[in-house]
């Protein structure tokens, strides 16, 4: 199908615009980041034209839903995500320096979607208790959670490298890195709006459940998983209070939220449970 | 380590156990070990002191009926307790209650959020509830007996996981009374006009010469403000003016109203375990039913009302999956049908306070047998019929009548069965079970049964009975639930929205505009100051400013 050639192209440019800025810091070129910048555009825009397609197409062959209802589509609706938002805070922030760290990310994410031989790129039909907008407006702001989790794990290791910049050490990778203060604000605000979203995608998911099964929250392990996460986000926002929690604590507590979101997103398939993504 | 400990006030009653009773101004001789019992065991001779600092606690005689898993998670409690309790005392002298400085410090949030992290992921590992029997086999008993006793097969219901929770519902409310005063007097504060502070190191930026007379300019600059601001307030020290002004200030409420929200999420469930009910029943299509099995205990539960499913539709997709499925139901009160409802999966139906989801459905067997009676003496078939359940027949040969009084879609995985009972003209009732596999079944039986006669289709002679088939019927699944805090909850939810919009993205902006009159003309200076996000200060100082210089005719 066409939108998946689309997709399993996507994941190359991702790479290429990975590449380029990291050529970009590591030679200290400003043009290869710009580069980078271009080759994620590029592909931020593919995935979008794909993922219209693949929606279009859903229709035509009369299973027609968003495409968010299995775990391929939605590694590719993660990665979107995540190129987006990465976008706006480098636009925002006019800094090229972060895309060498977040573009992996999309990279991986796609790369898992379009060549793991687990993960199947075929439309299917929903079965009637995953027919729900709560459920479409579930999986796209846990999604845009994730992507701003994603954002503040790959900005706490940057905060955690740029640790090690010094005068004596000289090292132009770590000096193009921008400073600890604007690493952490941005962390911290990134944090912030994928708390929002995952406290918006639990409560979405829950009123989903209600209406589906009667409970709107069973302890099923991805519920817990998701409630562990907000739980580890919820310190890390009240240890900002705390005097002398920042930067590296919270760059630490993110990355611990981080391996959360994961584990949330894939871990749990291993456990026994409700949310049967990679079934 | 002995310690000598002198009771001065109380303030404590223990967490778990209610019946306590205060020993005021006795003098008692405690040593730590003592207070550190409390940790570790909990058979105590009531009433036990345990003092620390200037206060004092008391254990009680119930303790010791406490579960395992009471115990622990007293210790655990006391544990935290204690450590805290070191912890805030040498933090805040100036605290008299100790039990108030250690719920009002945010350092136990995170504390127990962490904890509440953790041990979510210890529930996540063992199985809960249906899952857990398998799990359990695996388990040697010793390791059997710990898990049980803490609860760790329903951790989720377990009393040390909800003592848990309370902790931080606690921690919550103190915090929020602690703090509020700070909020409140913020909220009120109207900081003076002539403030100078907010000026140090102004950016050039920010400050232009205007033209005019000071009330002329006064009046421009006192009317944008009126136009954007709250709480205005004026100053005039000789030929000088001097504004302030604020926006946002509400939003210093939006912490409040998340930890409202958490509380009231908490509330909610707590209503909803102790008011409503978790139950599901299966109703073939075309019958009614008026009981259904609650799901905790078990046990009927008897509606006050009637429900009758008058269809049951399901529809498949292609590949054989189903894509939609729906029940027409009736509800009958006292025998009168008093509303009609379609119900779908995603789509609820209420009806006198209970709810109605469409959980699931499956095939029973309906009340039609086909079944086929052959004479043994004759060796071939003698009738071949369509028999309803409950209904009697009379034999082939008028020996006497027939019934079939029971029919079960599979009978200990051996297939599908009906219990038949002959009632001959003389003598007592034959009852026997055919099997639709007669052959599988005879294999697969043990023994003792295949000797029973209740085990022989031709136990009646000269007859052999067999099962052709049974009718199947569609019966829906239906998840029954009354749930009073439901409301509550999705309050709750709510409020944590607009509370954590609040809290992350509006700040409590202050405005200074100070209008000095210099040689040149008037200086009109403009200068702020916000709870958080200062680029949005920035940005709102700067539009500011631009608007001001609009009013005297300068360019941005
Ligand atoms: C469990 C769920 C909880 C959630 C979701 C939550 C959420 C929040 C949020 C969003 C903030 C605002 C942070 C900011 O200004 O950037 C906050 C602040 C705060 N929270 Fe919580 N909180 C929770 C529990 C608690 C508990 C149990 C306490 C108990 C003491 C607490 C004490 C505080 C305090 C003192 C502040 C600072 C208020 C201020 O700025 O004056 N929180 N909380």
């Amino acid at each position: 199908m066409l939108n998946s050639i689309i997709l399993s192209y996507t994941t190359f440019v991702y790479f290429a615009a990975f590449m380029f800025y990291l050529l970009g810091m590591v030679m200290n070129r400003e043009i290869l980041a710009r580069i980078g910048t271009f080759a994620s555009l590029i592909g931020l825009l593919a995935q979008t034209v794909a993922i219209i397609l693949r929606w279009v197409e859903s229709y035509n062959i009369g299973a027609g839903h968003a495409p968010l209802s299995n775990l391929y589509e939605s590694l590719v609706f993660f990665a979107w995500t995540l190129m987006l938002l990465y976008m706006i805070v480098e636009w925002r922030t006019k800094n090229r320096t972060f895309g060498t760290f977040i573009t992996p990310l999309a990279f991986l994410a796609m790369a898992y979607a379009s060549f793991s031989p687990n993960i199947s790129s075929h439309i299917q039909p929903l079965i009637p208790a995953l027919k729900s907008n709560w459920l479409i407006s579930h999986v796209i702001t846990c999604f845009f959670g994730y992507a701003a989790f994603a954002l503040s794990f790959s900005l706490s290791l940057m905060y955690l490298l740029k640790r090690l910049d010094s005068e004596e050490r000289n090292n132009i990778f770590l000096r193009l890195i921008p400073g600890l203060r604007i690493l952490d604000d941005l962390n911290y605000q990134m944090i912030v709006v994928g708390f929002l979203m995952l406290t918006l995608g639990i409560i979405t998911g829950a009123v989903w459940a209600h209406s589906a099964w009667g409970t709107y929250w069973s302890w099923d392990p991805k519920e817990t998983w998701s409630l562990i996460t907000w739980f580890i986000y919820a310190s890390v926002i009240h240890s900002r209070m705390v005097r002398g929690w920042k930067g590296k604590r919270i760059a630490i507590l993110s990355i611990i939220g981080f391996a959360c979101v994961l584990f949330t997103y894939f871990g749990v398939n291993y456990l026994a449970g409700l949310h049967s993504y990679a079934k | 380590m002995e310690i000598p400990y002198l009771i001065s006030n109380f303030q404590f009653r223990h967490p778990v156990s209610y019946s306590t009773t205060v020993h005021f101004g006795k003098s008692v001789n405690l040593s730590m070990k003592d207070a550190n019992i409390l940790n570790h065991n909990l058979e105590l001779q009531d009433p036990s002191i345990y003092v620390i600092g200037q206060n004092a606690f008391i254990g009680s005689a119930s303790t010791k009926s406490l579960t395992p898993a009471q115990t622990l998670s007293v210790g655990f409690f006391n544990f935290f307790f204690f450590k805290a309790i070191i912890m805030v005392k040498s933090k805040s002298e100036n605290r008299s209650n100790i039990i108030w400085g250690f719920f009002s410090s945010v350092k136990l949030t995170i504390v127990l959020l962490i904890i509440l992290a953790i041990v979510s992921i210890v529930g996540t590992l063992v199985p809960q509830e249906q899952g857990a029997a398998e799990f359990a086999r695996r388990l040697n008993p010793a390791m059997l007996q710990i898990f049980t006793s803490l609860d760790l097969f329903d951790m989720y219901h377990s009393i040390w996981f909800r003592l848990l929770m309370g902790c931080l519902a606690m921690n919550l409310i103190i915090c929020s009374v602690d703090r509020f005063p700070a909020a409140w007097k913020r909220f009120t504060l109207r900081p003076e006009p002539d403030r100078t502070k907010p000026f140090d190191n102004l950016p050039p930026e920010q400050s232009f010469l205007a033209q005019g007379t000071p009330e002329e300019t006064a009046n421009k600059v006192n009317k944008l403000l009126q136009s954007r601001y709250k709480k205005i307030r004026k100053k005039e020290v000789g030929a000088n003016r001097f504004f302030y002004g604020e926006r946002g200030n509400y939003s210093l409420f939006g912490v409040y109203l998340v930890h409202l929200s958490v509380l009231l999420i908490l509330v909610g469930s707590l209503v909803g375990s102790f008011f409503g009910f978790d139950a599901y029943v299966n109703i073939l299509a075309g019958e009614q039913i008026d009981t259904v099995m609650l799901r905790k205990t078990m046990k009927p539960l008897k509606l006050e009302f009637t429900v009758r499913c008058d269809k049951f539709t399901v529809d498949f997709y292609e590949n054989g999956s189903p894509k939609e499925y729906r029940s027409d139901l009736s509800f009958l009160v006292n025998g009168k049908e008093v509303a009609k409802e379609n119900l779908l999966v995603n789509h609820p139906v209420e009806f006198m306070g209970i709810t109605f989801y469409q959980a699931n459905y499956g095939s029973a067997p309906g009340k039609t047998v086909h079944l086929k009676i052959s004479d043994n003496t004759a060796q071939s078939s003698i009738a071949d019929m369509k028999v309803e359940a409950g209904r009697s027949i009379a034999l082939p040969g008028g020996e006497g009548k027939f019934k079939v009084t029971d029919v079960r879609g599979d009978i200990m995985k051996m297939g599908p069965a009906v219990l038949i009972s002959v009632q001959p003209n003389q003598g007592k009732p034959v009852d026997f079970w055919v099997f639709k596999h007669g052959e599988m079944a005879r294999k697969m039986l043990p023994e003792p049964m295949l000797k029973s006669p209740k085990f022989n289709p031709s136990v009646f002679k000269p007859y052999t009975f067999s099962l052709d088939g049974l009718e199947t019927k569609y019966y829906t699944g239906l998840q029954v639930n009354r749930d009073p805090g439901v409301s509550i909850v999705w309050i709750g939810c709510f409020f944590m929205i607009a509370g954590l919009f609040v809290t992350f993205f509006l700040s409590h902006k202050r405005i200074w505009v100070h209008l000095l009159r210099t040689d040149q003309g008037i200086e009109i200076r403009a200068a702020g100051m916000a709870n958080k996000n200062p680029v949005g200060l920035q940005r709102e100082l700067e539009h500011l400013t631009n608007d001001l210089k609009g009013l005297f005719g300068k360019k941005g």
